[in-house]
């Protein structure tokens, strides 16, 4: 389990201030944030840029220690414990860098293998196995410097398991990779997960990804804590209504008698706005889904539909919705 | 064990790093061959005879040998000055990042660098020193084991200065800066082409400060004026008490830049 209990960072910097004079600056990055993560669960960090995701997931990786609070990894304490921290985590940082580029894929994951004081026979064992699994072993004994990028992050990704870590933390990952490689990413963390049991913390800006993998979201902004939940329940608890719009030829004195009544037995608003094209549009929020009785409604008026859009709030529209609350 | 395969795989990831063109070749046994032999050139015009100012601190007849063995010392250190310089390309290209996340001790993989640095880069002209020394036919030594306790010293010294030097060059923002001391000063201050003794007091000081002073002075006594054990015993003291500080600054180093890289999120300390 780790446990990230009240953790603030404040980065204390030098500023110029005259030619030779300088005084200290505090920029807070991260405040009282608190988290956990089990094994066999995915957990989200969102925000915005400069929202302290970055800085989280360095702290409980023990590169950073925290100002305040403190964090723990299966009982160890990251400042004081940090050497046995470190053999049990590990951290992918998407982009190009963190690579010898001169070196092959393969010779890149022996060198850092070593760091970890794997030993030459398990090495010579796990390399090849994860160099499948991330589906670049064609180029095992090529030079990094030829790999595409989606290639480079493969490697990465690889780099990040060599010592098995029993929790991983990936900082946007799938950054600047096609949808197909990011696909088969998401499949293998996933896997990775409910196969062996791993943690994972991932921040992402892609919110689909965060959707389709989090077991469990906490947003973040100016490094405080706004939301905590499952991704459905963030988006339900933030937008409970669904819209529906219809365009129509017209709407006829009957239809709206007839949506009139229907809000006896339903809950639902609407509204008419002139369509782009022809005829008008109708609006309908609601919080249950009212389709099939709106729908009924029309084909008893005779009137056909032209266009039919339903649209369900999601994560991305929360976590916008959240930070703008925030600064407005 | 581990600590022979964390070497192992330290110098195959140097030796991809550096030497991916053969023009290296050049930078390993051209470049100093050249060096050694404009320095033995520029001594040939001035009086080295018997009255001459020379001869008040080294036997004109052995000029090729304490060139040599000046030139090697030199070229042990300074393959080392350049391979802490490349450390700064890794803490750009972010691999240092990825060392410091592991739990490798970070001692060890600052002298298993040095090594691995001294192991590729010396060779070729170490190779030629030998041979060169060999034809001029000057080594005077006591007995065998002379030779390979004056490689050892060289080695050893060598080792730590690399780790010393890998720590302060991680570290600081301007490694150009210790890059231009650690040339031409080195070369003259530490006694590789001039006898320290031949210097004024004030640049007497200033060599003091390059561990390769003492390094060379027991390396000249033990291959040139064939010193006994005992008799470079008092060098090798002092040797090893530079040595020991020397290592001690790095392991001080270390530290308080990890601790400070972990405060700042920055590995630049000065
Ligand atoms: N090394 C540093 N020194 C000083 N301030 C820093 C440092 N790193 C980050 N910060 C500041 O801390 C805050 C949080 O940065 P962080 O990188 O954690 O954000 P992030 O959520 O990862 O953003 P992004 O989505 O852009 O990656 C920002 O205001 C940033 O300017
Ligand atoms: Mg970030």
């Amino acid at each position: 389990m780790l446990i990230v209990d009240q953790v603030s960072k404040v980065y204390r910097l030098k500023k110029r201030v005259g030619l030779l004079r300088s005084e200290w600056q505090d920029v807070p990055a991260v405040n009282k944030l608190s988290f956990q993560i089990e094994p066999g669960k995915i957990v989200g960090l969102l925000g915005i840029n400069g929202a302290g995701k970055t800085t989280t997931i360095k702290m409980c990786s023990t590169l950073l220690e925290p100002s305040g609070g403190s964090i723990s990894v299966n009982g160890l304490d990251v400042v004081k414990q940090d050497r046995q921290v470190k053999s049990l985590v590990n951290m992918i940082a998407g982009g190009e860098r963190m690579l010898y580029w001169r070196l092959t894929g393969r010779e890149n994951l022996v060198y850092f293998g070593h760091l970890y004081g794997l030993s030459s026979s398990l090495l010579a064992e796990r390399i090849p196995q994860l160099l499948k699994e991330v589906g670049i072993e064609e180029a095992a004994d090529t030079p990094v410097e030829r790999y595409s990028k989606g290639m480079k992050q493969r490697l990465q990704i690889a780099r990040g398991l060599i010592n098995d870590p029993k929790y991983i933390f990936l900082d946007e990952p799938t950054l600047g990779l096609d949808v197909a490689i990011a696909k088969h990413l998401r499949k293998y963390v996933k896997e990775l997960v409910q196969a062996k049991g791993k943690a994972v913390l991932l921040t992402s800006h892609y919110i689909q990804e965060v959707e389709e993998l989090c077991d469990d979201i906490y947003v973040i902004d100016k490094g405080r804590l706004i939301a905590h939940g499952t991704p459905e329940r963030l988006t339900k608890s933030l937008f409970k209504e669904s819209t529906l719009r219809v365009t129509l030829p017209q709407i006829s004195e009957s239809l709206a008698e007839g949506l009139r009544e229907l809000m006896q037995s339903h809950v639902f608003s609407w509204e008419v706005q002139e369509a782009a094209e022809e005829g008008c549009e109708l609006i309908i929020r609601s919080e249950a889904d009212v389709t099939s009785p709106i729908l009924a409604l029309i084909s008893s008026n005779k009137l056909p539909v032209l266009k039919l859009t339903s649209e369900h709030p999601n994560l991305e529209d929360a976590i916008v919705y959240l930070a703008e609350g925030r600064s407005a | 064990m581990e600590w022979i395969s964390l070497l192992w795989s330290e110098i195959k990831k140097e030796h991809r790093n550096t030497f991916h063109s053969n023009l290296v070749y050049f930078s390993l046994l051209i470049w100093p061959a050249i060096a050694f032999i404009t320095a033995y050139y520029s001594f040939l015009p001035f009086q080295r005879g018997a009255d001459s100012p020379l001869a008040r601190f080294i036997n004109p007849d052995h000029l090729v040998l304490f060139l040599l063995t000046g030139y090697l010392g030199y070229i042990f250190f300074w393959c080392l000055v350049q391979s802490a310089w490349q450390m700064s390309f890794e803490r750009q290209a972010g691999t240092m990042e990825m060392i410091f996340l592991s739990p490798v001790n970070r001692l060890a993989f600052v002298y298993g660098r040095s090594f691995s640095a001294l192991a590729e880069g010396v060779w070729l002209f170490f190779t030629f020193a030998v041979l060169a020394a060999l034809m001029v036919n000057g080594i005077q030594i006591n007995t065998w084991w002379s030779v390979p306790l004056a490689l050892l010293v060289l080695l050893v010294s060598a080792v730590v200065w690399g780790g010393f030097l890998t720590a302060a060059f991680l570290f600081s923002r301007d490694a150009g800066f210790l890059y231009t001391i650690l040339d031409e000063p080195m070369l003259i201050f530490a006694g590789v082409k001039v006898p320290p003794l031949a210097l004024p007091v004030w640049a007497k000081m200033i060599s003091l400060c390059f561990p390769l002073t003492y390094t060379l002075n027991i390396l000249r006594k033990l291959l040139m004026e064939k010193a006994a054990l005992l008799e470079v015993a008092p060098q090798l003291g002092i040797l090893s008490a530079v040595l020991l500080l020397l290592i001690l600054l790095t392991a001080v180093i270390l530290v308080l830049a990890e601790k400070h890289m972990k405060q700042t999120g920055n590995m630049v300390l000065y």
